[in-house]
């Protein structure tokens, strides 16, 4: 025990919920309908294991579940997803017989509060029963960022105006094990323990089984502690045992283990903290995105990623996509580069099931799976039955190729901002050459003596088995280029790993050259004399429907206009040529960027949660502030509007990945040169500041915007 | 044994009697007594009252008929107030050549009445009615789950299909906390929509249960009342039941009129 809990009441909490409005969301009162929403919302998590912020003693609308990173579930079928585990949140209490319920009695106050800085889910509730008996309720729950094995939840009660007894139902007690359809053992392990207003123990940590049973006194206050400790047989072969030492342990010292996870989040913002002065919804919906990107890391494990909704829902059963590489990964590289790794290295150990997949496929190298889980098999469904009950054929896992170039385009970035020798010797370079080996294999030449890509979807999802799509196109040819450059730097500066890995690819000499002779000649759909890249061959020819005739619309353009009238149009789904113009930059000229960003944005209807911020990002780097503001205020809101109903089945993680984005590379201006970080301020003017802090080859780097060069610190934030 | 009291007002007209089909079977579902109610400035005796309601015995069966004097609208609500019914079964026009969507009787009665209506298109005359499909719009707001209760139960206690329709207002969200609609986001369609659906039901099933109900979820858009006109040919509805706000007057229940105009069966109108 520290000084600073010795000085605590014994039913006190070693921390408080924090005031300050720029670093938590707060739920006032209770709107039934919402529940799904807000559990997506409110969600804790720590990388190793995530939990819905559902209400405890739950509602005719709660879906509570705890995801760990990596236990899928295929009972099911051929698709695996995300396994929910035990519920180690439900609690639920009677006073004098009467349940605790938001929908039985009154409720006086109730307010649910995620604290974003601290990482801990309060909950505050003041509700009087039909009796009257007024109770008072103080809520804490966590999964642990100190110790990512361990998930707490705390109760404070206080009867206001009765003695009467209260009886208390945790679900889970004791240690509890499960089978995943997957063959995954989970253990988990729950103690609790009761303190009343002197310290005194009512029940002994041990005494796991049965409700227990409170008389409570008027003017007194108690707290209930349930620790919960989580292990897998993907972490110990002991996970039972190992789950049941450890929360033997931790329950000895709940303070600790609260105080020891707020110094986790402390440090985790100190490296990550986006600060913006002057919009207070920018700055809350920045820390929003930061708070649930961080919840889905876990630089421990590198044979988990992070799926398209993080671990805060069912929604797209945990798989990873272009996403995690694309929309995720560079916030992790720039401030919690251990993160990024872990991410990097989930691609490497699923490259098996990538050359497979090409193999299948009749390719070379390794193709990625359009959807992955642990595996790294393909995991998209063949097919889907849409709302009107019409039995649709899902291409996207046979046909989005460009992901194999989205892997390595991650990969290449990581070890750039890092120098990370060990990855790219044992890793990075494997990624990089079997992803040039597929394009290489994959582009065919034909009469006119260029090579194409032909039946791909790109990113613009409406149209599909289209050729020579230009993000895949730029973007293998990118992947060519550098899968040789990477051959060459390994055999450079590591020859004897060089040798040993060229001969386990067998690689001989020329193949790195015939991938620059490939992408030399890769068709890319570009015209010098307009400086537009045809987003595919006969795009142009395609039907120009004004979209501005739509708005405003809540709904996707596909919903209105139906598939067959979108596939004959040019209205595109998300960033597609503006998706390359971002990644490719540097490579473009600048009347390049702008001409097509001109072409395709008004052409884009939006139909992705990834769109919006790309286009807030290549907007402000075009130094069009207004479009950019427009774009990153509708991209903040795909989860915290409530008016969306979107995030019921988990948080946006690309999304927000894409938010972060828009502000560092958009309104920061952020770009890595050899000679090192640059930056130009292009910040919104209602923003006072912009201030960050981000890791750059072992170096930390202070920016603050508007004015302010960026400072090198050289410390551990 | 009779568990409620279904008010079904005639008045002697040929059209009336449409209402008459629907109000049996609604009252075999419900338990219910079937009340016919005929308004006139004078009490008939019972015969004649049959002979002007055009009234043959085997409709009589189980069922009372009640005769009253006044204006009939006033007189119909106020026999609602009194026996509380569960439902009131009228036909929308009891004139050859109506010239407005709702007769000034049937206007009267559903801005009034203090339970659902069913309003019965003159059109379908005598022939038999069964309940297997019932097509209930959605504007996935929590009010409207509210209103459709009885609704649900109905259509569990007939052992119909539930066919819930969101019509898409592509031009705004509605304001009420808690509302879901068509998602403005459709990543990947076929992780979307299957999520999209159940959240959609499971919003509904709270605040409104659905029991054992076959639910079934269609998705349109464009123009509300054509849409579900269309639908409720499409699926061949046996009855589309409406939650209204209740305001008549123009330019409100554009929507609701719009359906009344043109529904090739009959509409439940529920306060919501």
């Amino acid at each position: 025990m520290n000084a600073r809990q010795a000085a605590l009441h014994p039913t006190d909490l070693p921390v408080a919920p924090t005031l300050d409005l720029a670093w938590v969301l707060v739920e006032e009162g209770f709107t039934l309908a919402r529940e799904h929403e807000l559990e997506s919302l409110f969600a804790i998590g720590n990388g190793y294991a995530g939990s819905r912020g559902s209400l405890a003693e739950g509602s005719a609308l709660s879906s509570p579940a705890t995801f760990l990173a990596g236990v899928f579930d295929s009972e099911a079928g051929p698709i695996s997803g995300l396994a929910p585990t035990a519920d180690w949140t439900r609690l639920s209490a009677t006073i004098d017989g009467q349940p605790l319920r938001l929908d039985n009695g009154h409720n006086l106050e109730h307010r649910r509060v995620l604290d974003m800085q601290q990482g801990i889910l309060w909950r505050e509730w003041r509700h009087q029963n039909v009796a009257g008996r007024i109770t008072r309720l103080q809520m804490l729950r966590l999964a642990s960022l100190a110790d990512r094995h361990l998930l707490l939840q705390c109760a404070i009660i206080s009867p206001e105006n009765y003695n009467g007894r209260v009886s208390i139902d945790a679900a889970l007690t004791g240690t509890v094990t499960e089978l995943t359809g997957s063959s995954t053992t989970v253990a988990m392990a729950a103690a609790r323990h009761v303190l009343d207003s002197a310290g005194r123990w009512m029940g002994s940590p041990q005494q796991v089984v049965g409700q227990p049973s409170l008389e409570v006194r008027l003017g007194e206050t108690y707290r209930l502690d349930r620790m919960v400790a989580v292990y897998t047989s993907r972490d110990t072969g002991e996970p039972r045992e190992k789950a049941s030492r450890q929360v033997e342990r931790a329950i000895e010292d709940v303070n600790g283990v609260i105080a020891e996870h707020c110094d986790a989040w402390l440090a985790r913002w100190k490296a990550s903290d986006l600060q913006i002065e002057g919009d207070a919804a920018a700055q809350r919906a920045l820390r929003f995105a930061i708070y649930h990107l961080s919840s889905a890391a876990n630089p421990g494990d590198d044979r988990v990623s992070i799926g398209a909704r993080g671990l805060s829902g069912t929604a797209y059963k945990g798989h990873v996509f272009w996403d995690t590489d694309i929309f995720m990964l560079p916030f992790f590289i720039l401030t919690y580069p251990e993160a990024a790794r872990a991410l990097v290295m989930y691609r490497y150990h699923t490259l098996s099931g990538a050359r497979a997949k090409a193999a299948r496929l009749g390719y070379r190298g390794a193709l990625y799976a359009w959807e992955s889980a642990d595996t790294g098999e393909e995991m998209t469904p063949p097919f889907v039955v849409s709302p009107d009950g019409e039995i649709v054929r899902i291409l996207t896992g046979e046909q989005e190729h460009h992901i194999s170039a989205d892997v390595a385009f991650g990969v290449w970035k990581y070890w750039e901002a890092t120098g990370d020798e060990r990855f790219l010797v044992d890793a990075g370079a494997e990624i990089l050459i079997e992803t040039a080996r597929f394009w290489a294999s994959r582009a065919e030449r034909e009469d006119d003596g260029r090579y194409h890509i032909r039946g791909v979807i790109g990113p613009d999802e409406y149209h599909e088995r289209v050729d020579d799509n230009a993000y895949t196109n730029g973007l293998a040819q990118w992947n060519l280029e550098v899968g040789e450059e990477a051959t060459r730097l390994v055999a450079e500066h590591w020859p004897e790993q060089w040798r040993a890995l060229s001969r386990r690819l067998g690689l001989d000499a020329e193949e790195p050259g015939r991938w620059l002779e490939v992408a030399r000649e890769l068709y890319t759909g570009f015209d010098k004399q307009t400086g537009l890249f045809e987003q595919f061959r006969g795009y142009f020819a395609l039907e120009d429907i004004d979209l501005a005739a739509f708005e405003p619309r809540t709904a996707p353009m596909d919903v209105l206009l139906g598939r067959e009238r979108i596939q004959r149009s040019k209205i595109i789904k998300q960033a597609d040529v503006v998706m390359l113009v971002h990644l490719l930059w540097e490579r473009l000229p600048p009347q390049v960027r702008k001409a097509n960003f001109e072409y395709y944005e008004p052409r884009c209807g939006h139909g992705s949660s990834l769109s919006p911020a790309i286009h807030a990002l290549v907007a402000a780097r075009l130094g069009d502030a207004a479009v950019a503001e427009r774009y990153f205020r509708q991209a903040a809101e795909i989860d915290l509007s409530d008016k969306m109903g979107n995030a019921a089945g988990g948080v946006h993680a690309g999304a927000l990945g894409g938010l972060w984005q828009a502000a560092v590379f958009g309104f920061a201006g952020l770009r890595f040169t050899d000679e090192g970080p640059e930056h130009r301020s292009n910040i919104p003017a209602g923003w006072r500041s912009l201030s960050m802090r981000f890791q750059w080859r072992g170096r930390w780097h202070e920016l603050t915007l508007p004015g302010a060069e960026s400072r090198t610190t050289g410390d551990d934030p | 044994m009779s568990e409620g009291v279904l008010l079904v007002p005639l008045d002697g007209s040929e059209q009336a009697l449409a209402a008459l089909p629907v109000a049996k079977v609604l009252a075999e579902i419900e338990r219910a007594t079937m009340r016919i109610v005929h308004v006139g400035d004078r009490k008939p005796p019972d015969a004649e009252l049959l002979r002007r309601l055009r009234l043959e015995a085997p409709v009589l069966d189980g069922s009372i008929v009640e005769a009253r004097i006044g204006d009939p609208a006033a007189e119909i609500l106020l026999a609602a107030e009194e026996i509380k019914p569960r439902l009131i079964v009228i036909c929308t026009h009891t004139t050859a050549k109506p010239r407005k969507i709702l007769g000034s009787t049937a206007t009267n009665v559903l801005r009034h009445a203090p339970c659902p209506a069913v309003l019965v298109p003159p059109g379908r005359g005598s022939i038999a009615w069964h309940l297997h499909h019932v097509l209930v719009p959605h504007d996935g707001t929590p009010t409207t789950s509210a209103a459709l209760r009885p609704a649900a139960e109905l259509a569990e206690r007939a052992s119909a299909e539930l066919l819930v329709a969101h019509v898409t207002d592509v031009s705004a969200a509605p304001a009420e906390s808690g509302s879901l609609t068509t998602p403005r986001y459709v990543d990947q369609p076929h992780h979307e929509w299957p999520a999209w659906t159940s959240e959609f039901v499971k919003r509904l099933a709270c605040i409104c249960p659905l029991g054992h109900l076959h639910v079934r979820l269609v998705l349109a858009h464009g123009n509300p009342a054509a849409e579900i006109v269309r639908l409720a040919k499409k699926q061949a509805a046996d009855l589309v039941v409406l939650a209204w706000r209740g305001k008549w007057e123009v330019p409100r229940a554009v929507t609701l009129k719009d359906i009344l105009r043109e529904a090739p069966c009959p509409i439940m109108v529920v306060r919501a």
